[in-house]
């Protein structure tokens, strides 16, 4: 359309004028306001104007003046040019980047499909420096899921079949928990063992329906609504001592969107099963106790001035750990970075999600130093929609866990 | 910069899971009811300025925590810090009725050696038709416990402003009246900032750098 709309111009003349008013009253023909706004260019029909000559009953234009005019018109028509190029130069180097990123996220599909994967055990282990900057940069999509399973493990041994018997037990209790409640009453219901269980039944189906709400898929009626229900549910069953904890549908809505059911089933129960996972799901305060004290080590190395600040606040890790650390980041981070995340948790193991919280803390230092307990308590449990993985990972890469030569695990034992 | 308070008081708000704790704050601090919202995992925190008479302000600071019995061990450490405390069930739900006083205990035994003013709260009082707890054995229970009772319904917005709004009066009574007392280490209540006083030019001279927040 820019093409055409200096096409326009050049052609404007009377003839053209008097064929746009005839065009313009048929009714089968767009009417000129809408072709005008096809122009990017908007003054351009009049700017045309300023070749011709005045009406009849005006005095004529001078020929200094016309010759001015006809300059000012072929400037205006170079301005417009030089925005169309530079406009174009703009989507030219917007399309490079794009297929840059999309070189690189092949190129890594390409290595990770053809080297890594296929030889697992040796690379994961072995952790080379290429593996782990590749690692780092972001798993390609296509690959994620199956890195994830691959690298939290099943030292649960649990397959697929096993995944059903739970499910189906799971089915079960559901079904005679709608048919006794329609019945009961509920104040006639036995011991604490029922109700509990039946309240984490509704918990489930409550929190469900508050998980990842704006995606519109794990709501009832979407797509993966059921699934969700079936991998939370089949859970409660496998794990009856850890049951459903708050915070565990958005971890098992995550692995849904990386990998297929049973998959899902199973590297969330593994994953469950690490030990900082245990300590929280089963809401052990001594071992949360300890891993917060263990943060605040490292908080304290990497940025005291912030670290004094929370002090002075009485603001305490717990207040947004708790909620970082169940639900591994998926909650308070944009989806796609919290993905990143996850990447990293699953080369790192639980030290990178100290490391990410700190990473956090760094990325709005300046910011939270200025904020009083309130402003940061609201801030860090809703962190900005438009935080970007790059400035993230770089505030992450800044931050060392290393204190007084002692590393994570030292200092969390 | 920041609005000038006379006290800030510091709520928690408790009761079983589900019951619709997020619900209630977001419509008194938001003014809107909240179709979603995420589950509280922890504690969450929300603040709203109240005014009691013309010109007196008070800053609530209020503490939303989860539900799940599970969370109880996190959430038993934030007793001690409040001021005051609305203790919700469901008047659909019978069984968060008759866990109020478990969490009343739960509460008391962790307070110490403060007191928490509390307000029991009958929520979604809008699903009148599925009503499983009256009005009378509720206020009975409150009264058993030197409570207020107020039904709300966070979707309907009803008694939402009052239920948090006489708290606030309540403690601020007691405040007034020396019973209850400002320490220092206890976040429950807190001075604020009156004009034409040397902390409140101190806030002015902040103000101006910290246009942020």
């Amino acid at each position: 359309t820019k093409r055409y709309s200096v096409h326009v111009i050049v052609l404007c003349d009377p003839q053209e004028e008097q064929m746009r008013d005839i065009l313009s009253s048929c009714p089968q023909c767009p009417p000129s306001a809408g072709r005008r706004k096809n122009l990017e260019f908007e003054p351009l029909s009049t700017t045309a104007l300023i070749l011709e000559d005045r009406p009849a009953n005006l005095p004529a234009k001078s020929m200094e003046e016309t010759q001015r005019h006809k300059l000012e018109y072929e400037e205006m028509v170079a301005g417009a040019k030089r925005r169309e190029l530079k406009e174009a130069q703009k989507k030219k180097r917007q399309m490079k980047e794009r297929h840059r990123q999309e070189d690189i996220i092949s190129n890594a599909m390409v290595i990770w499909n053809n080297e890594i994967l296929p030889h697992w055990d040796t690379m994961y282990v072995s952790g080379t420096r290429r593996v782990r900057e590749l690692w780092w940069a972001g798993l390609p999509p296509s690959v994620r899921g199956r890195v994830w399973s691959l690298a939290i493990g099943n030292e649960l041994n649990i397959t697929a079949e096993l995944y059903e018997i739970f499910l189906s037990r799971a089915k079960e209790k559901w079904r005679s928990y709608s048919e006794t409640s329609s019945v009961n009453d509920s104040e006639s219901d036995g011991g604490a063992s029922l109700a509990d269980r039946e309240s984490s039944l509704d918990l489930i189906k409550l929190d469900i329906s508050r998980t990842f709400p704006s995606l519109f898929i794990f709501q009832k009626g979407g797509p993966y609504h059921d699934l969700l229900h079936s991998v939370l549910g089949a859970y409660t069953c496998y794990r009856p001592d850890i049951g459903y904890v708050q915070g565990m549908s958005f971890i098992a809505a995550v692995l849904i969107l990386n990998l297929e059911e049973a998959e899902a089933f199973i590297t969330f129960a593994n994953l469950l099963n690490k030990p900082c996972q245990m300590a929280f799901f089963r809401v052990d305060h001594e071992l949360m106790l300890k891993y917060f004290s263990a943060f605040e080590v490292f908080f304290e190395e990497n940025l005291p001035h912030l670290f004094n600040h929370f002090q002075t606040n009485s603001l305490t890790p717990d207040l947004y750990l708790i909620d970082w650390i169940f639900t591994l980041y998926s909650k308070s981070l944009p989806l796609d970075v919290a993905c990143r995340v996850w990447d990293v948790f699953c080369r790192d193991g639980e030290e990178s999600l100290f490391r990410t919280g700190l990473g956090i803390l760094r990325l709005y230092e300046d910011v939270l130093l200025q904020m009083d307990f309130i402003h940061i308590a609201q801030f860090l449990s809703r962190l900005p929609e438009d935080l970007q993985s790059h400035t993230l990972f770089n505030a992450m890469a800044n931050t060392h866990m290393v204190s007084r030569n002692r590393r994570w695990a030292q200092v969390s034992a | 910069m920041e609005t000038i308070w006379l006290y800030q008081f510091r709520l928690i708000v408790i009761g079983d899971s589900t019951v619709g704790k997020s619900c209630l704050i977001r419509r008194f601090t938001e003014g809107r009811f909240a179709q979603v919202s995420d589950p509280t995992v922890g504690v969450d925190f929300f603040s709203r300025l109240v005014e009691i008479e013309p010109g007196k302000r008070i800053k609530l600071q209020i503490w939303d925590t989860a539900g799940q019995e599970r969370f109880r061990s996190i959430t038993r450490a934030y007793y001690r810090n409040s001021v005051g405390g609305l203790l919700l069930f469901d008047i659909t739900n019978r069984r968060s009725f008759q866990n109020v006083h478990n969490w009343l205990e739960e509460a008391q035994s962790h307070v110490q050696p403060h007191s928490i003013v509390f307000l029991l709260v009958g929520h979604k009082c809008d699903l009148e038709a599925q009503r499983q707890v009256t009005q009378q054995e509720a206020e009975k229970l409150a009264g058993a416990y030197g409570m207020r009772y107020v039904e709300t319904s966070a979707r309907d917005a009803i008694n939402v402003e009052k239920a948090f709004v006489d708290l606030t009066r309540d403690i601020f009574e007691l405040v007034r009246s020396g019973d209850i007392k400002i320490q220092d280490g206890w976040e429950g209540v807190k001075s604020g900032f009156v004009p034409n006083t040397v902390h409140s030019s101190e806030e002015v001279t902040k103000g101006g750098r910290q246009c942020f927040c």
